[in-house]
């Protein structure tokens, strides 16, 4: 290789090719996806989160969480995730349409969190029990208590301030990262059918079996 | 692969490495301060699995940010200081000049190990970027690229400005190394940081990122050091050199496309995770070239350095086959999402560390002047590494494995699970601690080389330089 230029205009080559095909390709298959409007609900899939979820986005990003949960679904036949109840069908591109920064993450030492407002409201699980959850640890999950204060307790003390854990004359009240986590872990659903997230499910071998 | 008489030959090299000696010197003293950080980070990083509660009441040390802190340490702070330290070197011996442009690298180096730190701080105080190998905040990647950029003038100015217009494997894959990182980290930090594209492509982008590190920078840099201290330490000439050439190619085709292994299942295009287990078979054919070339580094003869690059290749080997083998899916399904992953990403990493330890042991006597002061700490140094590394290895791949078929088991609670991978988990705590010993040792033996001097060898005598590291 005595050629400079070409080993030069090589390394590029191949670099770029790879980045076309990976980066591109994908832009080109779903860089234009759109929320699906749907005539019978009225409205359009998937809904935008308020916006203190998307400030709950940022604080579920620079506390780390995705070292521990994912936040993709995989189809019903690969691993367990629908059996787990994370979720009745895969995540699909469309899921993410909506969101800045999407945390797919790459561990699960955690649960998978991207239908976790399904099943938070299947549960019955309240903002200020999530709140707790938080501060007290659950688990295995440690409980950040970072993201809550102790406040003087002057007057009525606030509606947020969760019970036990403060000081005499004080209250425990969360700081507003964790009220905007919260918020955006209660707004993470994926139940909207859409037509590519339907379950595969392997029926027309079913109908030929003897 | 010269036809000078030895003594000439040693006598060039003696004032190329003493033009050297104080950028890359600088350069592996800072890789070396990280890589024990790391260490120190990584093995309290374990320790939280097992006892959640440590350091949780310390916002800047969650496990998250802890994880994000530890991997930029390791590699942008020991592998890319030390990688650049090795590259820059093997460049400017083979041009068979002095070293040019010193004070870049000097300056360079100043500034990208501050933009680390501030980097880091940045992690720490709630500015990272979540995205796996990219966690630094946006306002230090612009700097960083900017430093590199400086820090790699020395090496390409060898590069152009070599004696003999043939090039050898070693130039191929420095040379790569230096121009490609800063292409692919100024496209990441355009599309996930400055411009981010919309939605799951951005998880495409990351993982073409992390890709690239692994084999555009830290494989290419690990190969130049192997096929230039082979021949040079054994004396013997490389088995069908001609190939090393496909080899090569190889590695930089089909490499990039790998990163797709990490997003099977996921809401991206399924063809990419598939694009990605074929070319991660593909690579195996680089992979079975560099065996062919280097098959004599198993004879184990020739000074411990080359012990170091001989565990460092077969890693290398190793980690190039679990890749393959791990990405189809019916064994993803498994280890996806687990600290499997993370086995495999010290496999690869470990790999480089022994390949460049070989390289500092070799390159270390030659900068200073001056043999090694102890033996005896380079064995340890190298005993520690390595049963710190195949420990390491081994023990999160078995976690990754129980905890791949527990979560795979929906009637497995994560009680149980963290229950099943404890000991493991112990075990890879204690493997980094053990390694961790061996790299203090190594630092403090690489500060005495260079600042006490013992018995000064003077340049030439490469005869007593090789003694004390066989």
């Amino acid at each position: 290789m005595k050629n400079g230029f070409i080993f030069f205009f090589g390394l590029f080559f191949v670099l770029a090719l790879s980045w076309a095909g990976l980066v591109l390709g994908t832009n080109a298959q779903l860089g234009d996806l759109a929320p699906f409007y749907d005539d019978m609900e009225g409205k359009a899939f998937p809904e935008r989160a308020p916006g203190i979820a998307s400030r709950g986005q940022l604080v579920y990003q620079e506390l780390g969480c995705a070292a521990c949960h994912t936040q993709q679904v995989r189809r019903p036949d690969f691993g367990s995730d629908k059996a787990r109840g994370w979720g009745e069908r895969q995540s699909v591109a469309r899921d993410y349409v909506h969101q800045k920064f999407p945390q797919l993450g790459q561990m699960r030492i955690g649960p998978d969190l991207a239908d976790f407002g399904t099943r938070a409201a299947r549960n019955g699980v309240s903002e200020s029990a999530l709140l707790a959850d938080l501060y007290n640890g659950k688990n295995g999950m440690p409980g950040y208590r970072f993201l809550f204060e102790q406040r003087k307790l002057t007057g009525e003390s606030s509606a947020k301030a969760l019970s036990g854990g403060a000081r005499a004359g004080y209250q425990l009240v969360p700081t507003p990262k964790a009220e905007a986590l919260v918020a955006y872990l209660l707004s993470l659903k994926q139940t909207y059918e859409f037509a590519e997230a339907r379950p595969y499910e392997p029926v027309a071998e079913a109908k030929g079996a003897h | 692969m010269t036809t000078v008489s030895p003594n000439q030959a040693s006598a060039e090299a003696g004032g190329i490495d003493a033009s050297a000696r104080c950028p890359l010197g600088l350069l592996t003293a800072f890789a070396l301060l990280w890589l024990v950080a790391g260490g120190v980070l990584a093995m309290l990083n374990l320790l939280q699995l097992q006892s959640p509660g440590l350091l949780a009441d310390c916002s800047w040390f969650t496990y998250g940010r802890l994880q994000a802190l530890q991997e930029t340490i390791l590699m942008y702070g020991w592998a890319v200081n030390a990688g650049l330290a090795a590259a820059t070197w093997l460049l400017v011996r083979l041009s068979g000049e002095n070293l040019r442009g010193a004070n870049y690298l000097m300056a360079g180096t100043v500034f990208w190990n501050l933009a680390i730190v501030l980097g880091l701080t940045g992690i720490a105080t709630g500015y990272a970027t979540s995205h796996p190998l990219l966690q630094m905040p946006g306002y230090v990647q612009p700097v960083m690229l900017f430093a590199y950029a400086v820090m790699a003038v020395p090496g390409i100015l060898a590069w152009t400005g070599r004696r003999k217009a043939q090039t050898y494997a070693t130039q191929w894959y420095a040379v790569a190394a230096l121009v490609l990182l800063p292409w692919f980290f100024s496209v990441a930090q355009v599309m996930l940081t400055f411009l981010p594209v919309r939605g799951t492509l951005q998880a495409v982008v990351a993982t073409w990122y992390a890709q690239n590190f692994f084999s555009l920078w830290l494989a290419p840099i690990a190969l130049a050091a192997v096929y230039y201290l082979l021949p040079k330490i054994t004396g013997r000439v490389l088995h069908n050199y001609d190939f090393a050439i496909y080899g090569f190619w190889a590695l930089l085709v089909f490499g990039p496309w790998m990163g797709g292994r990490q997003l099977i299942g996921g809401p991206v295009p399924a063809w990419i995770a598939t694009v990605a287990i074929a070319s991660s078979v593909l690579v195996l054919f680089h992979h079975f070239i560099v065996v062919v070339n280097v098959r004599d580094i198993f004879r184990l003869t020739g000074s411990t350095a080359l012990f170091f690059v001989t565990v460092g290749i077969a890693a290398y080997l190793l980690g190039g086959l679990v890749d393959a083998v791990f990405a189809t899916r019916a064994l993803a399904m498994v280890t996806q999402f687990t600290y499997f992953q993370q086995a495999q990403q010290q496999l690869a990493l470990g790999a480089f560390s022994m390949i460049i330890f070989g390289t500092i042991y070799y390159m270390g006597p030659r900068l200073a002047g001056a043999a090694w002061p102890s033996i005896a700490l380079i064995r340890a140094h190298f005993l520690a590494v390595l049963i710190g590394f195949v420990l390491l290895v081994v023990s999160l791949g078995m976690a990754g494995w129980v905890q791949g078929r527990d979560l795979n088991n929906a009637a497995v609670t994560f009680a149980t699970m963290s229950a099943h991978t404890r000991p493991w988990l112990q075990l890879a705590a204690a493997a980094h601690g053990v390694a961790l010993i061996g790299n203090l040792l190594l630092t403090v033996h690489f500060f005495r080389l260079f600042f006490t001097r013992p018995a000064p060898v003077a340049f030439g005598q490469s005869a007593a330089l090789e003694g004390s590291a066989s």
